[in-house]
């Protein structure tokens, strides 16, 4: 059963000669608790693709479904509800809120959405991601890995649907990279979720259930 | 499932973001408190203005009653009392009214004691007590300076005084307390025990005569109210006044007066955005990404909304208590010299909280305005739009072309230009500030205050009679105020170096047919609007009658006035004779004298220089014809006297033919050097006489009160806009320094030297000052013209010298030049304070 449809996706900017396709008719599915690595040189389309399934931003044509839900349908407040129960963003610069603790970024956005956090499941996240300790540190006095766990937990902490992430190691050595690498993998098959992840290391791609490739905005499986 | 939304979350989020930015954020308190000072003064400066009228009206009008009904009868007044509509009453029962000549200009009833009526007309003696015993009498000090009654409790005082019905009867009474009430100036009462009334006038307390002042519960359309009072009782036609403080069109006119100090708020609302505005846009990138990486993790635009507006009240909270209190206190510096004329100080007088109210409110809306701006710069964009926000970005390209060899200037320019949206920003900022600080500017340095005094003022002192120190005043030339000993005190003081005196009397003269008919000829003439001259006094019905009576019998009232020393002086000083010409030894016999009048050699309103004048029986020729000098004396003359022809004469003379006469202005000039000293003489020389004195001083003080009434409240605001306008513009300059971290590291790692950065800097200053000058100078300049130039045309005040000044923009440039150099040099050592590589490691 597929979590994430996607049906002849496009996005242009711009127009005329100077008109870029980032993504030109992609058409995929993602099945439910699959791990899907995307591929590709740069400006293939990789993160607006990420971007769309996430509905961070809007396509000029296509459909995108994901959990039942056609995202086109959605109003902006509709789409930021969505966002905060249905997704799980890890960003390649973590985007951690500076004014924030970590466990304040942890929860927020079950704080956003104003429900009660289960606080056993998030005690085994921070558990496992060896946040713990940190909990009421602020991001700044963390280390790139540190920062980046706790941007896992935090795409964990209201149990979405799916996880997205956008070369989440991208800023991180290789060991802190595959460290993450795999307390992402860990995580999301322990907690049952679907992983969509953008990487530029093949090394990395090869723990995903499949991989996609991407070229000039379209989809090269 | 898609609607639910916590919003105490927002909370959370704005206290951290406040205590995480603690130096943007004290320096975002520290504006709203200066922006709250600001509506807060405004609004209570407008208010002050409003009631500031409405208390003259009062004072006007004098009674704190809403309307006071007339003639009223006993049983009447008590049916007045009890309608429904009546919040208080008071009563008034006066037997007569004061009938001497010198108090025609004003109304004083002869009245037994009410302690209610006293209250409400600020009549209640101040020295001495109300009368208690039969005979006693207690009066406005007005009135006893009228009728030349000494400051003494037990006087004896002989009153003319007219009955209800017509008859005039002269009574004596004893003195036993006065007061001074600016409420009283047109109308007041002499005060009697009831016992001395009813011996007075046996039965009149009983029939009737009662006035009745009655305060109602809505003091609004008082002659409606009034109307409805009189037909709801059916008392028909019974004469009222309502107050002027509570008249529709009155109240509209003080509205409309405030108004001017309200609409100044707008200009508070630009300032107060841009300031606020400006200053959160130092961190404008950050903001935007943070609502771009909130959005993304599922921050709906509703809660985004309430993030904003609690952060606009928790920024507001700790800022509200301090403007106020710096508005408040600007207010109260201010306010004595916006309404003057006030014992107390207005400012406690007219107290109201409603202005603190209302600045709290609008410093919140205006706070609130600029703190959605960055939210509005993420409302069109995606999550991921505004997470990669770049300020200033437009993403535009420089023209093809023959490549240009990089050079310090250049790099400069395009560092320049890449943040002109700011700069623009800054520029109108400054120019608005400059063109209405210019344009103010040149209007107040136009009045000329050596044009205005030397007019107004014709010696260093003018020593007023205390029958003659206000223009409702008639002279009384039986008053003796002004003494021989008094005079020859002030002629002996060392500082004075010249004296005049002049005296005045009215005397009944006669015009035959020839000596008149220059003068007839004159006002019944067409002026330049198409009208006759005598038409244009038609508000004067005193004057129209003075004027009738010469055209129709040649009788006419003349002043004889007589003048010594710097006086006569003055009395000639324009030596713009209409006619004839001042022959001082002929003029010195006695045998003539120089007639005053209409300030035009084109027409007359004297009889024709060579024409006799009779007084007391002594036969003058008139020498010559002068324009008539209205500063030369004080007070008012009869009403009979409105229409008048001035005859000067020497006082020797004058003496001659009024032996008794009093004096009625002593000119007095002094050495300067000691104007001290003189002052605290004349203080203790008049202190208790009722003599009132206007300096030259006086008028210099009242002009520049009167411009820095008129131009205060602008040029403050003027000002601030302009301090505002160099805020936004240092806030530019180190706004465009910090976001610069990583470029001047790259410079530096490409090989740039210190210097080589610093010199760009300077010319980035240098080319951002050619800019400003470039936009301020020609737009501020064409603007203070033509503004200045309209304002010229369309101002009809005489005391006005074209004086074109860019004064502020002059000032202002040096200062902007400095700060452009200086602070980015300062700004970059603590931008470069990290290494090369730690800074290309930034991430902006």
């Amino acid at each position: 059963m597929s979590i994430i449809t996607i049906h002849n996706l496009k996005k242009y900017y711009g127009s005329g000669s100077s008109q870029v396709k980032a993504l030109d008719g992609v058409d995929m599915t993602v099945a439910q608790g699959e791990f899907a690595a995307i591929v590709g040189p740069s400006g293939s389309g990789k993160t607006t693709l990420l971007n769309m399934m996430g509905g961070l931003d809007l396509p000029t044509q296509g459909e995108i479904i994901v959990d039942g839900v056609t995202l086109s349908s959605l109003r902006e407040e509709q789409l930021a509800v969505f966002r905060r129960k249905r997704v799980g963003f890890i960003f390649q610069n973590y985007n951690l809120v500076p004014t924030l603790t970590v466990e304040e970024n942890i929860l927020l956005p079950l704080d956003l959405d104003g429900s009660s956090p289960d606080t056993g499941f998030l005690g085994d996240v921070t558990e496992l991601l060896g946040l713990k300790d940190i909990m009421h540190v602020y991001p700044e006095t963390l280390s790139g890995g540190q920062q980046q766990r706790v941007a896992i937990a935090r795409a964990l902490s209201a149990k979405p649907a799916i996880i997205l992430a956008d070369e989440p190691t991208g800023n991180l050595d290789s060991k802190n990279g595959q460290n993450v690498a795999g307390l992402l993998k860990m995580t999301t098959e322990l907690y049952h979720r679907t992983l969509v992840m953008i990487t530029h290391n093949l090394e990395l791609a090869q723990l995903a259930d499949r991989v996609i490739r991407m070229e000039d905005g379209r989809i090269m499986e | 499932m898609l609607e639910n939304n916590n919003l105490k979350i927002c909370s959370r989020l704005v206290r951290r973001d406040i205590k995480f930015h603690k130096a943007r954020s004290i320096l975002l308190m520290a504006a709203i408190a200066l922006v709250c000072m600001l509506y807060t003064f405004s609004f209570a400066l407008g208010g002050m203005i409003r009631d500031g009228y409405i208390y003259t009206y009062k004072m006007t009008y004098g009674s704190d009653s809403h309307i006071i009904f007339y003639d009223l009868n006993r049983a009447q007044a008590a049916a007045l009392r009890g309608h429904v509509r009546a919040a208080d009453s008071v009563t008034l029962s006066a037997i007569g009214i004061l009938s001497d000549d010198m108090l025609e200009y004003r109304s004083v009833k002869l009245a037994a004691v009410s302690s209610g009526w006293a209250e409400a007309t600020d009549a209640v003696p101040l020295h001495g007590r109300m009368p208690e015993e039969k005979g006693e009498i207690a009066l406005d000090e007005l009135t006893m300076n009228s009728l030349a009654i000494p400051y003494e409790i037990g006087t004896e005082v002989t009153l003319w005084w007219t009955t209800a019905e017509g008859e005039k009867r002269e009574d004596t009474f004893r003195l036993c307390g006065w007061w001074d009430s600016l409420m009283g100036l047109s109308e007041t009462c002499a005060w009697i025990t009831e016992e001395t009334a009813r011996e007075l006038y046996p039965g009149m307390l009983e029939s009737g005569h009662v006035s009745l002042g009655v305060t109602l519960y809505r003091p609004e359309k008082l002659e409606e109210q009034a109307e409805k009072m009189l037909t709801d009782l059916g008392l028909g036609h019974i004469p009222f006044t309502t107050n002027l403080a509570c008249n529709e069109a009155r109240l509209e006119f003080v509205g409309s007066q405030a108004m001017r100090f309200y609409r100044m708020n707008l200009i508070v609302v630009l300032c107060g955005i841009l300031m606020i505005y400006n200053i959160a846009r130092t961190s404008m990138q950050q903001n935007v990404r943070f609502y771009g990486r909130v959005k993304s993790l599922g921050m709906a635009p509703r809660q985004i909304c309430v993030f904003s507006i609690e952060r606009a009240a928790f920024l507001c909270v700790p800022a509200i208590v301090p403007g106020w209190l710096a508005g408040f206190a600007l207010y109260v510096a201010v306010s004595p010299f916006v309404v003057v004329g006030i014992e107390e100080n207005p400012a406690l007088l007219f107290f109201r909280l409603w202005p603190f109210a209302a600045g709290a409110l609008f410093t919140w809306l205006t706070t609130l305005a600029a703190c959605l701006l960055p939210m509005r710069a993420t409302a069109k964009s995606s999550p991921v739009q505004a997470m990669r926000f770049v300020e200033g970005q437009r993403g535009r390209s420089r023209r093809k072309g023959k490549r240009r060899r990089t050079t310090i200037p250049l790099m400069a320019l395009s560092g320049l230009a890449r943040q002109r949206g700011q700069s623009v920003l800054t520029a109108i900022s400054l120019l608005l500030s400059l063109m209405i600080l210019c344009g103010i500017w040149t209007q107040a340095v136009s009045y000329d205050e050596e044009t205005y005094v030397s007019s107004l003022a014709l010696s260093d002192y003018r020593i007023e009679d205390a029958s003659a120190t206000r223009s409702i005043q008639r002279y009384n030339p039986r008053s003796r105020s002004i003494t021989p000993e008094l005079l020859h005190a002030l002629e002996r003081h060392p500082a004075v170096t010249d004296t005049g005196e002049i005296s005045t009397m009215e005397v009944p003269m006669y015009a035959n047919e020839k000596d008149r008919a220059p003068i007839v000829a004159t006002f019944e003439e067409k002026a330049e609007d198409g009208i006759a001259r005598k038409e244009s006094m038609a508000n004067n019905p005193d004057w129209l009658a003075g004027y009738e009576k010469l055209r129709e019998s040649g009788e006419y009232i003349g002043i004889v006035t007589g003048v010594k020393g710097l006086a006569l002086e003055k009395a000639l000083a324009q030596s713009l004779y209409i006619e004839g010409s001042f022959q001082p030894d002929r003029f010195a016999s006695g045998k003539y004298v120089i007639a005053a009048g209409a300030d035009s050699g084109q027409i007359r309103t004297t009889p024709p220089a060579g024409s006799k004048i009779t007084v007391n029986g002594r036969k003058f020729e008139i020498m010559a014809s002068v324009p008539y000098e209205s500063s030369l004396i004080s007070g008012a003359d009869s009403k009979e006297a409105q229409f008048n022809i001035t005859y000067y004469m020497p006082m020797e003379i004058f003496d001659e033919l009024f032996p008794d006469h009093g004096i009625r202005n002593v000119m007095v000039n002094i050495d300067h050097g000691r104007q001290k000293e003189f002052d605290s003489f004349l203080a203790k020389l008049l202190k208790g006489t009722g003599i009132a004195v206007t300096s030259y001083s006086d008028y210099q003080w009242n002009f520049r009160d009167a411009i820095f009434h008129r131009y205060m409240i602008p040029l403050f605001i003027g000002s601030v806009m302009l301090f505002i306008g160099i805020l936004n513009f240092c806030n530019a300059i180190v706004t465009r320094m910090l976001v610069r971290k990583k470029e001047f590291a790259v410079y530096e790692s490409l090989g740039m030297t210190g210097r080589q950065i610093r010199r760009m800097l300077l010319w980035e200053g240098a080319l951002c000052c050619g800019v400003m000058v470039l936009l301020l100078v020609p737009v501020t300049a064409a603007s203070t013209w033509v503004w200045g130039r309209w304002w010229l045309a369309h101002t009809n005040t005489w005391c006005i010298t074209w004086r074109y000044s860019l004064m502020p923009l002059w000032v202002s440039l040096p200062v902007l030049l400095i700060l452009a150099v200086l602070i980015p040099l300062y700004c970059l050592k603590s931008v470069t304070r990290e290494s090369i590589t730690e800074r290309l490691r930034v991430v902006e």
